[in-house]
């Protein structure tokens, strides 16, 4: 269905990987080629069907997909078990949409699986209203003789005032559509459709049943709705919980946001969800905090105090019992007499023991914040990034008012820096990834990989960030807002030397002029922007090989346990 | 403000109750200063079981129902620092009939509640402590406990026993 929009972005990414080969391209063609692949026109690549390691298959589906596939899903099994379609789908929600299940358990047990459900198939016994004679409604305590009132088949019977209330709290206030069970204390039948149908005015329906399907989605184990705001789409996945461990299932959404289908957070390859998960609990606690307290202080031997030394020599004083040690040996100080340089009190037991645990948590805390460090610094530059894709944006307007290249031609940038953007999340997750790798050869392997991309997404950034030599960024944003009638103007006028906006470029300016007809800057200064464009084409395809490289060595690894971890799986405790 | 369908009911309640309830229950809507009857709120008294380390008190607590009942259930509040593990340091039970969300149906009574919380005394819900004191107490010493309970039970026996 809607699997094909998603293709498109697949071949995206494998169009630019042939910028590699295809560096002999002009620049004209290579930008049709660019253009038509973000637009679904390019040709199918051979090899883009190929799936990487560290990818998985998945689908993108509307609202509306999602209704039509439930009703198919519902007329199929009322047709098998030969009933409504609105027990059919209470019974399929009981079995979390579990078709095959759901068949083989009524075959076996036809009254136990609906009375469980709460569905009675019998249209006898359909809720009807119902005028009683005699009858006086349990909640509101009214006996009018009018009155109408409505029971489930539990025979349970209330009036048609207090039903109404009661589904209305139920679905406008509680949210709750499929559970809604009959009023009397302790009955577990299920308020069904039909009845909630006769009952409710139509707004409240309407959200009724639009609770009803979010339930499908939020019941599957393979939809989850896009966690991004506003976006009303659901994506299909089918990946079992125990493969959560060697794959970080990535997925985007139609609305272009990319979320982990295992756990709903922003992708994070190549960092399997559940390290995800100590790490973000580790940054987010304080046992950091402990750490540091333990490696940069010390406590009073004799009250237990804890103390910084931010100054002064090495004969402390506490200041609360008054205790007088040495800030080196943890010895009193009596014992040191008026030379603590010569404090021979080193091999005492306690204060070695002291000792090692002050140096066991220094080192903790230094191996933490090393990986800290790098991960944050990641985050932080992936945030600079907006600024430099709107400093790119002012470049590209540049480049076009500058040379001859198009819109189209320019967009190269723009795709760098996405590239960019994706590879500084790839880099930041690989560092809490690391944290919890044991140090061995198959972690040199993985540093020596996360090395290779952090240098070549160091060099792509440097290039982006470079001003492009002819091309005046401040003034073309300056031009780009007055209105387009200079350029035939200032080009005549180049010729002459006259300061223009667009031609402060000394090596444009100091050339013989040509033809007065032919742009003077523009040769050379097209030839400095078809060279840079080339540079960053390279750059980024490289920089998207180093990423792959990564992702699917990193996968693999997993699948073959090849990383030694040290860290205790279920509680993320790290080993010694 | 005031809802007819909630009055009507808290009336019905009150004439049920009054033709029959539970041997040493009690249960009656405060008054107004003008002395009328407040029948949004109620003073109830429950008795512990015989043959538990809760016999011979009778536990006070107030029931307070909102306007919107008997689509949302009543609150119940024994007087704060009452040592039990469900209820609240402040008083207020925590009991899954008494929670909309989760098994409140409009259709339970003011003696179901009670006999509901009845029940509860003796039978605490580990599954969810309410407050500290009660529920490790219980958990870690069980004869201190009981100890505890007993002597509550004879602060909350009556005067005139």
């Amino acid at each position: 269905m809607s699997a094909m929009d998603y293709d498109d972005d697949y071949m995206d990414d494998d169009d630019v990987d042939e910028y590699d080969s295809d560096t002999g391209m002009d620049v004209d063609d290579d930008g049709e080629d660019d253009y038509g692949a973000g637009d679904g026109f390019a040709p199918v690549v051979a090899d883009r069907d190929v799936k990487k390691p560290y990818e998985v298959d998945f689908k993108v589906h509307s609202t509306d997909e999602i209704v039509a596939f439930q009703t198919k899903e519902v007329a199929h099994v009322a047709g098998i078990l030969g009933c409504l379609p609105e027990h059919a789908a209470t019974l399929l929600r009981t079995f979390k949409w579990n078709k095959e299940r759901l068949i083989e358990r009524y075959m076996e047990d036809p009254e136990g699986e609906s009375e469980k459900a709460g569905v009675v198939m019998d249209a006898q016994k359909q809720a009807k209203f119902a005028i009683v004679k005699g009858f006086e409604c349990p909640i509101c305590c009214n006996d009018d003789a009018d009155m109408e009132t409505l029971a489930l088949h539990c025979e349970h019977r209330f009036c048609r005032d207090c039903y109404a209330h009661y589904l209305n709290e139920k679905v406008a206030e509680q949210g709750e559509s499929r559970r809604i069970q009959c009023m009397s204390a302790g009955c577990k039948v299920v308020v069904d459709e039909i009845t909630v149908e006769k009952v409710v005015a139509p707004e409240i329906l309407a959200k009724y049943r639009s609770l009803l399907l979010r339930t499908y989605v939020d019941d599957s184990v393979h939809l989850k709705w896009c966690p991004a705001p506003d976006c009303v789409y659901a994506i299909e996945c089918h990946i079992a919980s125990n493969q959560l461990l060697e794959v970080v299932p990535t997925v985007r959404c139609k609305c272009g946001h990319q979320f982990c289908f295992g756990c709903g957070l922003p992708d994070h390859q190549p960092c399997i969800c559940v390290l995800v998960r100590f790490w973000l609990k580790k940054c987010a606690d304080d046992s950091e905090t402990a750490n540091w307290i333990s490696a940069n202080t010390k406590e009073c031997m004799k009250c237990m105090s804890t103390i910084e030394k931010n100054g002064g020599c090495n004969h402390m004083t506490c200041k609360k019992c008054k205790h007088e040690f040495c800030w080196v040996c943890l010895g009193p100080w009596s014992d040191h007499g008026t030379a603590w340089y010569n404090c021979n009190r080193f091999d005492e037991k306690a204060s070695i023991d002291a000792r090692d645990t002050q140096a066991k948590s220094r080192q903790a805390l230094e191996r933490y914040l090393h990986y800290y460090n790098r991960y944050a610094n990641h985050e932080q530059s992936a945030k600079l990034s907006s600024e430099l894709l709107e400093k790119t944006a002012i470049k590209m307007e540049a480049l076009q008012s500058t040379s001859t290249l198009s819109w189209i031609e320019v967009q190269f940038l723009r795709k760098a820096c996405d590239v960019l953007l994706e590879s500084r999340m790839t880099l930041k997750w690989t560092y809490s990834f690391a944290y919890f790798l044991s140090r061995d050869n198959m972690t040199a392997l993985f540093e020596d990989n996360q090395r290779d991309l952090e240098m070549a997404v160091e060099n792509l950034n440097e290039l982006l960030e470079r001003p492009i030599p002819g091309v005046d960024v401040a003034s073309t944003a300056a031009t780009t807002i007055t209105p387009q009638q200079q350029p035939s103007h200032h080009h005549v006028n180049n010729g002459a030397g006259t300061p223009t906006s667009m031609s402060k470029e000394p090596s444009a300016t100091s050339l013989p002029p040509l033809t007065p007809s032919h742009s003077t800057p523009s040769v050379l200064v097209e030839d400095s922007i078809r060279d840079l464009r080339q540079q960053v084409l390279d750059k980024m395809g490289y920089v998207k090989t180093r990423r792959e490289v990564l992702l699917s060595d990193t996968t693999q690894g997993l699948r073959e346990h090849r990383w030694g971890m040290n860290v205790d799986m279920k509680t993320g405790i790290l080993f010694d | 403000m005031v809802n007819p369908i909630c009055q009507a009911r808290l009336a019905e309640e009150r004439k049920q109750w009054r033709k029959d309830h539970p041997f040493g229950f009690w249960a009656k809507p405060t008054k107004n200063t003008d002395n009328t009857l407040n029948l949004n709120k109620w003073d109830v008294g429950i008795p512990g079981k015989p043959n538990t380390s809760w016999e011979n008190g009778v536990y006070p607590l107030t029931m307070t129902f909102p306007e919107d009942y008997p689509q949302k259930p009543p609150k119940l509040q024994f007087p704060p620092k009452f040592f039990h593990p469900n209820i609240y340091p402040s008083g207020t039970v925590c009991l899954s009939i008494l929670d909309e969300d989760k098994d409140w149906k409009p259709s339970i009574t003011i003696k179901q509640i009670l006999l509901g919380i009845q029940d509860l005394l003796d039978d605490p819900n580990l599954d969810s402590p309410a407050q500290q004191d009660a529920y490790v107490m219980l958990k870690r010493d069980k004869p201190g406990y009981v100890r505890k309970v007993r002597q509550q039970a004879k602060e909350y026996t009556p005067k005139d026993q």
